[in-house]
């Protein structure tokens, strides 16, 4: 659907009582899943008020992902949590795990399906790229990062996996021949901050242009690091080109300090970023066009950023503890109560 | 008739070994010699001319002598060279520098530039040491700068680069001002001191107390301001009844400021109505501070005890921050006549190191006589040794090394600012913590390992026209290289014994300059070198 | 202080003791690691004290650390991990420390009153709030002093920071004098300027120093000035140390135990802190940079414990084998802990409130906990210490009285504040 991001508002608030980590929408569109830092996962129906706690993790997760159901209405949610393990829940009941998986060593910090819903891919602190059936099965691990992995993706086709590590190099795997087909560099996306001896890296988002045609990958993070301990940098999205790896990296057309955690292409040709930091604020690109053309102020600063599939609403997980459901119909008109009459 | 000799025969009678009529440092010198039996016999000779030249040129230029300059001094024969030396340095622009580092890290004690910039204040510094700003006006300057007026900020760094902070003003002015070091007496009166009393500490406090940092203590361009109301009350921790006294402003054992009492709404001449608005009492305890202590004797007597241990190594009242009744002077009569003369020549500060630079106490050598067994510290027979101060640590080492003459050659006008900027790194290793005052008579580690091997000091050996090394590459034997070497570096002609030493040197293997270099070294590494003696 | 030239006094007699050279024996050969003996080595190791502080720089998390508190609002997505002391857990970030909690004491209830680092670390190495008044000596001052030996040929306090430009030492040992003051090595090189440039020769060095002495023992003589000979021999302390060079050289350390400390800088650093230590040198502090989180505090934490875990552990293996753990005081301290509060930007924040430091080796007892903090971790609800507690603790875990004074210009100090005392719970 076509949209217009000038028109882009707060249209709900779903509020919980606990910073929120992570947030997707379920294939259908009517749930919201944000996880929190109280270690549960809110279920926030996006027609209703009803909210459901998924409680099980007993640390934080961030990773979520859905293997289709067997209906339109019914899925699987996936969450992959800080203590390794990944999580399975059914939208039939949520309200406990179906199954559980200790999937690595040390965090998990994403989790994809591929699109035909047989494989989970999931990532970790442990360096490692693992493979899974749905069923929980492994199939097998891809080695060759050399430092956390932050993020993973199903290429369209199915047959390709990217995963992005904190020192900002892209692998693109041929997981079913356990190849990695190529690296590309992100390198944008890492700092080393000298006054700390530390490191800061890693693609927070990361997301693949599924409409036919040019494919591109779009990964979010942090760059123009100055202080790493402070959060002095911008927010970055690096675009790849999917044939040839050529990188674009995305400009803001007004300065914004602070980390991008959230990265997602909307069906009427954007990419939307949600950032967090000095605030929160979700920027919009169009087309080809490397700058920014709008941005939004969101009230706190954003973690995650949700794009439904139908493109109607996105949503951006606030560490405020609601996450924010922005749509992009006009504000209800306030209407003008007549003047009262003076009394005679 | 010798003053001494006089004196040694006044010291058996009553008549006072210094005489009205005398010239300052004649009297001082009857009274020094007065202060010990059989001084005469007992004293060291009066300095070599090598010695009171170096010690002279250290002390009112803070650097030593060019070698032309000493070969010029030694050979001169006129009878009063010593005292033309004395007055040429005086009028020369670089007593105003050494001033200027002394009395920087004196008041400033490295601490860091922030409110006011280093040359903004040295400029200040200088100017105030070359017009020869009677002494009682430069710290009532210093007292009551408020940092306002931007072209007459500087001399308010006293004040702001302490951040103001009102206990450690009240101890440094006590301290630096007036000779006393009240700190003990802030909590309790003093526990060993019994001239010292928590109301002295509050009565200086009482004139900082309503002051404060505007319009935020932070800020590189904060200001002062007061407020026109604030009592200062104190308690001693050791007083169990927990007595609550109160204090206004005075000076030590000074009667308190006549204060006026205030109409009411009239007392600010600009209210703080807004907390943007710089208040302005109608009356300003901090304003009569400066006028109140400048006029106190203590200031007078403190103030001329530093300079005679800016000269003489160590101060009449020693140590200088502890005048009170149990550390009496070394010699009392002296100590007064010297306040008494200095407040009558109107705090005159070149009158004054003139004429301590004139005494036979200023020029006696400080080689111990052999007779002499013992040496007592406060007698003045023999003079004391001062360990350099960063600063002429500094500058001695670029003249020794002959960087300085380098730079003059090769820059002729503009040579100063080259070889200023040589000595910063130099004086960086050798300055005291911040914050305190300098003490420069302890070696540390890093301070040996960068004279020993630092490339600084191997810098400063460089051969370039006109430097030492180049100079020495050019002498034609090895008691010229010999001469040339320790008139240089040392401001002496070599014995016999370091003619064969060099000679022995310069007969060794290897490349010529290479020895000479560290010949150089040797020299200014040693302790001859590191004191003013 | 200036030292006065009288006859009778302790400064003369010192000084002329010095200057006879009867204190240096710098003829006699010296092994590499600065002992004429392998046996007086042994003695001197028996006898003498030492001070290790492992100071993280910005101030490390203790709910990352020694006080985790998982599931809680404030937790963090960490695990705690049971250690080697039944009932202790500690981070899942230190797996390796875990294992040797049997060596620690962890004090939890640390509340300095303070947030922020200068203040905080004041506090931390001296024992005492800043006073405008009077600057207080540093831990590796006090060490120095108070156990270091006149016969020492290596600096007493010695100082390992991650990079030494812009710091300072300048006020460390305040009253103790400068003589005490750290030595400051950036990146664990050795002390600047210790070796000799190559623009001149071991033969010409001998020469020069050959002929300065000459010329200051001649001035000496004829000044009789106790200051001068203490200039003198602050080259042959030089001298000293410079003789033992290989000392900072962590590359002469044979591989099978600098592997197990690991190759990345802290490593390095706590290497030759153990190098230094063994060799005599009374206190060395080694500095991690940086636990100051503001942002993304867990992610940071991994990486900086991940640095530390190792080492440390590796470190305390390496005195025990050594035989010097037991004369050897570690501590684990920071200007200050983080805020139980996660911010917005996954950080923590300065936190004097309730946290932690861990200790061992001499006069501690090993497997200790004292203190303790509530359920999420904002405030200490047991045995609450401040930095006073802490330091009075230190000087009795190595045989020092804390209630002792220091007399600077004859006016007695107390070493230690008065007003705290030492934590007896982890004292063995």
């Amino acid at each position: 659907m076509a949209i217009d991001p000038t028109l882009a508002r707060v249209e709900r608030e779903l509020k919980h009582t606990s910073p929120l980590i992570g947030c997707r929408f379920d294939p259908s569109g009517r749930y919201l899943y944000a996880t929190a830092q109280d270690e549960t996962i809110v279920r926030f129906d996006t027609t209703s008020d009803e909210k459901l706690s998924l409680v099980g993790h007993k640390s934080w997760a961030r990773g979520l992902a859905f293997l289709p159901g067997s209906t339109s209405s019914s899925h699987t949610l996936l969450s992959a949590d800080y203590h390794g393990k990944l999580f399975w829940w059914s939208s039939a009941d949520a309200t406990k795990p179906t199954r559980t998986l200790d999937a690595h060593e040390g965090w998990v910090r994403a989790v994809a399906v591929s699109p035909d819903g047989s494989t989970i891919a999931t990532c970790g602190n442990d360096h490692l790229v693992k493979l899974w059936t749905a069923a929980g099965a492994p199939i097998r691990t891809l080695e060759g990062h050399a430092s956390h992995v932050y993020n993973v993706a199903f290429h369209p086709d199915g047959r390709h996996l990217v995963s992005i590590d904190h020192k900002g190099i892209l692998k693109d795997w041929d997981w079913q021949a356990g190849k990695c087909v190529r690296d590309l560099e992100a390198k944008a996306l890492h700092s080393f901050d000298p006054r700390f001896y530390a490191d800061i890296g890693g693609a927070r988002g990361i997301a693949f242009d599924t409409r036919a045609g040019k494919v591109r990958l779009a990964a979010c993070g942090i760059t123009n690091v100055s202080n790493a301990f402070a959060g002095v940098g911008n927010p970055l999205v690096i675009l790849f080109d999917w044939v040839d790896g050529k990188p674009t990296l995305l400009k803001l057309k007004d300065a914004f300090q602070g980390t991008g955690w959230g990265v997602a292409f909307h069906p009427d040709d954007y990419i939307i970023l949600a950032a967090g930091g000095s605030g929160g604020r979700v920027f919009f690109w169009k087309g080809d066009d490397a700058t920014s053309l709008h941005e939004v102020k969101v009230p706190i600063g954003a973690r995650d950023l949700a794009v439904k599939a139908q493109g109607d609403q996105f949503a951006v997980a606030g560490a405020n503890g609601t996450a924010y459901l922005y749509g992009f119909t006009p504000p209800p008109k306030v209407e003008k109560k007549p003047a009262a009459k003076p009394k005679k | 008739m010798p003053r001494y000799l006089l004196a040694a025969l006044c010291a058996f009678g009553s008549i006072s070994s210094s005489h009205a009529g005398d010239s300052l440092h004649d009297r001082i010198d009857g009274l020094i010699a007065a202060g010990h039996p059989n001084f005469a016999k007992q004293a060291a000779p009066l300095a070599d001319d090598s010695e009171f030249l170096r010690r002279a040129c250290l002390d009112l230029r803070g650097s030593i002598p060019t070698a032309r300059e000493t070969r010029a001094f030694l050979a001169d024969p006129a009878s009063d060279k010593r005292e033309k030396l004395i007055d040429s340095l005086l009028a020369a622009p670089e007593y105003a520098r050494r001033m200027t580092h002394h009395f920087d890290v004196l008041l400033n004690e490295r601490r860091k530039d922030v409110k006011v910039l280093r040359a903004d204040w040295e400029k200040y510094l200088t100017h105030s040491f070359t017009a020869n700003r009677p002494f009682d006006l430069f710290v009532r300057e210093i007292l009551s700068a408020d940092g306002v007026d931007n072209e007459k900020r500087a001399p308010a760094k006293f004040f702001l680069d302490r951040d103001f902070e009102a206990n450690i003003v009240t101890r440094d002015i006590a301290r630096l001002f007036l000779g006393r070091n009240l700190q003990c007496a802030q909590c309790h009166d003093h526990p060993t001191i019994t001239d010292y009393k928590q109301e002295h500490y509050f009565g200086i406090y009482a004139f900082l107390s309503r002051t404060f940092l505007f319009p935020k203590a932070n800020l590189p361009t904060a200001v002062l301001a007061e407020k026109a109301d604030g009592d200062t009350n104190f308690m001693s921790v050791f007083d169990k009844t927990k007595t609550k006294k109160t204090t206004t402003p005075k000076m030590p054992g000074g009667k308190p400021i006549a204060e006026p009492k205030a109409e009411k709404g009239k007392e600010y001449t600009i209210a703080p109505t807004k907390p943007t608005v710089r208040p302005v009492p109608a009356f300003s305890r901090r304003a009569l501070l400066a006028m109140t202590l400048t006029a106190d004797r203590n200031f007078a007597r403190a103030s001329v005890n530093r300079f005679w241990a800016f000269m003489m190594g160590r101060g009449l009242i020693h140590p200088l921050d502890l005048d009170h009744g149990e550390n009496p002077p070394s010699h009392p009569e002296l100590l007064d006549i010297l306040t008494d003369e200095f407040i009558a020549h109107k705090y005159d500060v070149k009158w004054l190191i003139r004429e301590l630079a004139l005494t036979e106490t200023y020029q006696r050598s400080s080689v111990v006589p052999t007779g002499l067994e013992t040496v007592p510290e406060d007698r003045y027979l023999v003079a004391a040794l001062k360990p350099l101060s960063p600063e002429q640590m500094a500058y001695a080492i670029v003249q020794a090394s002959g960087q300085a003459d380098a730079d003059r050659t090769e820059a002729g006008a503009k040579a100063e600012g080259l070889t200023i900027r040589k000595t910063l790194p130099i004086s960086a290793v050798f300055a005291g913590p911040a914050g305190e005052p300098e003490d420069s008579s302890t070696a540390t580690l890093d301070q040996t390992l960068f004279l020993k091997f630092g490339p600084v000091m191997r810098d400063m050996l460089a051969k370039r026209p006109n430097s030492l090394v180049d100079r020495l590459s050019k002498q034609k034997d090895a008691r010229a290289v010999a001469e040339e070497l320790f008139l240089s570096v040392l401001t002496r002609k070599p014995s016999a014994e370091e003619i064969t030493d060099v000679a022995d040197a310069l007969k060794a293997k290897g490349d010529p300059e290479a020895i000479h270099r560290e010949l150089v070294w040797s020299l200014m590494a040693s302790g001859e070198f590191r004191f003013n003696h | 202080m200036r030292a006065p030239y009288f006859c009778n006094t302790a400064a003369h007699s010192v000084n002329r003791r010095a200057f006879l050279g009867t204190s240096l024996g710098a003829a006699a050969a010296l092994t590499p690691l600065g002992f004429a003996s392998a046996a007086a080595a042994k003695t001197l190791q028996k006898s003498q004290k030492r001070v290790c502080v492992i100071y993280l720089s910005g101030g490390a998390s203790q709910l990352e650390t020694w006080d985790p508190k998982p599931n809680t609002d404030n937790g963090g997505p960490f695990r705690s991990i049971p250690t080697s002391v039944p009932g202790t857990h500690i981070s899942e970030l230190l797996p390796l420390s875990a294992k040797q909690a049997h060596r620690l004491a962890i004090v939890r209830g640390v509340n300095t009153k303070e947030n922020s680092h200068s203040p905080g670390r004041t506090i931390m190495l001296t024992g005492r709030r800043p006073d405008p008044a009077i600057q207080y000596p540093h831990l590796g001052a006090v060490s120095a002093k108070l156990l270091g030996s006149e016969s020492d040929t290596l600096p007493g306090h010695i100082s390992i920071l991650p990079n030494a430009e812009g710091a300072s030492n300048k006020s460390d040992a305040a009253f103790l004098g400068p003589k005490f003051a750290a030595i400051l090595l950036g990146d664990g090189k050795p002390p600047a300027n210790l070796l000799r440039p190559k623009t001149l020769t071991e033969e010409a060095d001998l020469q020069r120093e050959a002929l300065r002495k000459k010329l200051t023992d001649r001035f000496a003589r004829s000044r009789r000035s106790a200051a001068t000979e203490a200039y003198s021999e602050s080259f042959d302390q030089a001298d000293q140390i410079f003789r033992q060079a290989d000392l900072f050289d962590v590359a002469k350390e044979p591989a099978k135990t600098s592997d197990r400390y690991g190759k990345h800088d802290f490593a390095r650093h706590l290497l030759l802190a153990r190098r230094l230590l063994e060799a005599g040198v009374t206190y060395v502090k080694v500095s991690h940079s940086n636990y100051d989180t503001h942002h993304e505090n867990f992610d940071f934490h991994l990486e900086q414990m991940g640095e530390f875990d190792r080492p440390f552990t590796a470190f305390l293996d390496d005195l025990q084998d050594r035989g010097m753990l037991e004369s050897t005081l570690v501590v684990v301290m920071a200007e200050f802990g983080r805020t139980p509060k996660i911010n917005d930007r996954y950080g923590r924040d300065h936190w004097g409130t309730a946290w932690s430091v861990a200790l061992a080796g001499c006069g501690i007892k090993g497997g200790a906990v004292v203190g303790k903090t509530n359920a999420n971790g904002t405030a200490v609800t047991d045995r609450e210490v401040n930095g006073g507690h802490l330091f009075h603790t230190y000087l009795r875990a190595v045989g020092l009285d804390p209630k002792k004074n220091f007399y600077p210009n004859d006016r007695p100090v107390p070493i230690a504040d008065p007003a705290a005392a030492a934590i007896d719970e982890i004292l063995a």
